[in-house]
């Protein structure tokens, strides 16, 4: 593309509305086109207006209201008051909120390359035929289709509670340790449980990825005497770095914005929304206590800016990182 | 799209009018703001609770009854378990959309009250739409504050110890009116040796307890602005408790947390529980043993700082409908028929005429009204003591860090410090 396009005779009717910008017509009519693409355009914006109208008042308006209430102490009920960066002051001084981050952290760290490990793990062994691959690849996947739901989190909930399914098995193997959703130091590995069982969605990129690399490459290593490990090593996981890279990146965010299931499954097992002391608290959760529980939304605000700002700088610093571990194929960049 | 004017015309006003469409669609749903009369002078008024499915049948068929007896009046009724009630109203509340009338507690009429959002009521009781008289021991003066009536009561309850009846016989624990705090610890003691449970199942979070406690000696939790009480009094407070749970006098508060939303007594994790009279019919159905109550334990031998806490009805100030929701609350506080469907559901009814009205043949609902009537008998009962705006926020911190506390979580030092930092935000001060 790029080039003048030259116009075959029989196409002539057709392609002088469809491809002005390119046809030896346009600078005989130039008026009526312009009022025929501006009416064009017009009817794109309006097919267009209530997406737009959507985004510039349930998303657009909101964040900058957000970003105003950040610096302001706003109680929902009187008007704020700007107080500058007391809000993020706060938040540095309050050992809770210290606390929320270590979770996030933690759950971080510790959960999002578990569950790529279990996305990658069973990926490579679907990606070979077998009978029923089809069945199994559907398994596999749907608890992901149904993840994101507040049911399953009340589902984990029962399983994970005192006298419940876990709690039973643990016993018959002598280990009493009492349900994990209401002990404080539990709490967040039956949330990383969840999460990892969740792993469908990356499991279905790495599968497309494994599909991808050339089987050439192995059949030439096989001759070499490269063993299965060393295979792997050398072959796929270099050849899927990019999707790698991708799904790091998705889940890395993702996990740092967990909210409903640590909600749902802490909730109603100490005395207050986020677990007992506080075990399940992730950052999202006590954004949520202080800005509807504590009706501090100009804190919440801050709050949330907070996490952007640090979710954007994990990005960065993951995308700076690829140069030295994702391998692009010539040009496909 | 391709050629024809005609055909692009037509796709321009299909998107107008698709995009018409949906904005007035969302205009029509967006604001039904007719302030709820209709043409034939029915006025519709939206009542709020807290609560849960036996209750909402319960208050179902009190409007019903309610809307026989007012026929222009009709009541729409919306209700949430208690954390996610306070939620919703806080957000409709500051959305200018509040329920015309709702339930409330004594910790929230400062808080709205300052934020402009409930009624005064004395208007309409002057008018003569809501009748003050004919309520139990002083319970009308309830909800004043600053001279204006916020909330008329429902139902009082107290402060009770809830005590598993066969554990204390075995022990050989016998409370009786009077009883001090020695007593108890060493009743709880004795209860530990004989029957290997914990006496109590972690009083040391109760903020109401805790209130009783500074009452008996001469303080108390909150006073109108601020907390009655010093840091030293609660590090000497949590740091019996943190004895008590080492030797096994309280439960062990991880467990505590992990059967809940069960209570631990229920569960048979302690013989007894301080909690409000009239939440025993919950252990009743909870448990399997025969649960009874037991008087608050004091200090002299007299004291036991107690007061009649009560449920409210309190209406907004943006209601279109003062009257309509004045005669609704009158109607639910006086009207026998109402106390023969509610029971003691929201504690022991507010007004004479309702607490005749009801006489319970179950033994727990007996109970309970028999421990309500001792408590009037021995003359323990005082005025409540105020709570100011922020309050709730300081009662759920309480409960928050002494569970922490409890659970070896933070030392005591350290939870009475995070207590005080926290208050001091929620309170203002």
């Amino acid at each position: 593309m790029g080039t003048t396009v030259t116009h075959a005779p029989a196409m002539e009717g057709l392609s002088q509305d469809s491809e002005p910008r390119h046809g030896p017509v346009k600078p005989a009519r130039p008026a009526a086109l312009k009022r025929r693409r501006r009416r064009e355009n017009l009817a794109g914006y309006l097919f267009m207006s209530p997406w737009i109208a959507g985004f510039l008042l349930l998303t657009a308006g909101p964040m900058v209201a957000s970003l105003y209430f950040a610096f302001t102490d706003y109680n929902l009920f009187d008007a704020p008051k700007w107080i500058g960066l007391d809000n993020f002051s706060e938040m540095f001084g309050d050992p809770r909120w210290r606390h929320s981050v270590q979770v996030t952290l933690w759950y971080v760290v510790v959960g999002t390359p578990l569950k790529l490990l279990a996305a990658l793990g069973v990926a490579l062994l679907l990606a070979q035929s077998r009978r029923g691959q089809a069945f199994y690849r559907a398994a596999f996947y749907a608890p992901s289709l149904i993840g994101a739901s507040v049911s399953v989190a009340i589902v984990w909930k029962a399983i994970f509670s005192d006298d419940a399914v876990v709690d039973r098995t643990q016993k018959i193997f002598g280990i009493n340790v009492g349900g994990w959703t209401g002990d404080p130091d539990m709490i967040i590995y039956s949330l990383v449980a969840l999460t990892v069982w969740q792993f469908g969605a990356p499991m279905v990129i790495f599968l497309a990825g494994l599909k991808q690399v050339p089987r050439e490459l192995y059949e030439a290593a096989e001759v070499d005497g490269a063993g299965k490990m060393r295979r792997f090593w050398n072959i796929t996981l270099p050849m899927i770095s990019p999707v790698l890279f991708f799904n790091v990146l998705l889940e890395t965010i993702h996990s740092f914005q967990i909210f409903s299931s640590a909600y749902i499954v802490g909730g109603g097992a100490g005395s207050n929304a986020c677990g007992p002391a506080d075990g399940s608290m992730v950052y999202t959760c006590y954004l949520y206590v202080q800005g509807f529980e504590n009706s501090r939304m100009g804190l919440a605000s801050a709050m949330a800016w907070l996490l952007l700002i640090a979710v954007a700088l994990v990005t960065a610093v993951l995308f700076w990182s690829q140069k030295r571990w994702v391998h692009y194929e010539e040009g496909a960049r | 799209m391709v050629n024809g004017r005609n055909v692009e015309r037509r796709t321009v006003l299909k998107a107008a009018g698709a995009t018409a469409a949906t904005l007035g669609l969302a205009a029509t749903t967006g604001c039904g703001g007719d302030g709820g009369t209709s043409a034939d002078g029915t006025v519709t008024i939206r009542y709020a609770w807290w609560g849960a499915e036996d209750r909402a049948q319960r208050i179902n068929k009190t409007i019903a009854l309610f809307e026989k007896k007012y026929p222009k009046i009709k009541v729409k009724t919306d209700f949430q378990p208690y954390l996610d009630f306070w939620k919703k109203f806080n957000t409709q509340a500051s959305g200018g959309n509040p329920p015309d009338v709702f339930q409330n507690a004594i910790g929230f009429l400062r808080k709205y009250d300052a934020k402009n959002v409930l009624l005064d009521l004395s208007e309409q009781a002057k008018a003569g739409n809501l009748r003050m008289e004919g309520f139990r021991a002083g319970l009308e003066k309830f909800g004043e504050i600053d001279g204006k009536l916020l909330g008329v009561p429902v139902g009082s309850n107290s402060m009770a110890l809830v005590i598993d009846k066969p554990v204390y016989t075995r022990a050989g624990v016998k409370p009786e009116q009077g009883w001090t705090w020695d007593d108890f610890e060493a009743g709880m003691k004795k209860i530990r040796d004989k029957t290997g449970r914990a006496g109590d199942s972690g009083m040391y979070g109760t903020m109401y307890l805790y209130d009783l406690y500074l009452r008996q000696n001469g303080k108390a939790f909150f006073t109108e602005d601020g907390l009655g009480f010093t840091e030293a009094d609660l590090t000497d407070w949590w740091t019996r408790a943190r004895k008590g749970v080492e030797e096994g006098l309280y439960s062990d508060p991880k467990k505590v947390a992990q059967i809940k939303p069960k209570s631990a007594l229920a569960a048979e994790l302690s013989a007894g529980e301080y909690t409000w009279d009239n939440f025993t019919v919950r252990y009743t159905s909870e448990g399997k043993s025969e649960y009874g109550l037991a008087p608050i334990p004091t200090t002299d031998g007299k004291k036991t700082g107690q007061y009649l806490g009560s449920l409210m009805l309190s209406a907004s100030k943006r209601t279109q409908h003062p009257k309509e929701v004045a005669q609704f609350i009158d109607f639910m506080v006086h009207d026998p028929e109402v106390a023969k469907i509610m029971g003691y559901d929201r504690g022991v009814p507010a007004t004479q005429a309702q607490f005749d009205a009801y006489k319970p043949t179950d033994p727990v609902n007996q109970a309970i009204a028999a421990y309500e009537e001792s408590l009037v008998k021995a003359g323990v009962l005082e005025p409540i003591t105020p709570h100011p705006n922020g309050a709730d926020i300081c009662e759920s911190a309480f409960l928050r860090i002494a569970e922490e506390m409890g659970l070896g979580k933070r030392s005591v030092a350290e939870a009475v410090k995070q207590f005080f930092n926290e208050s001091k935000t929620a309170l203002g001060t």
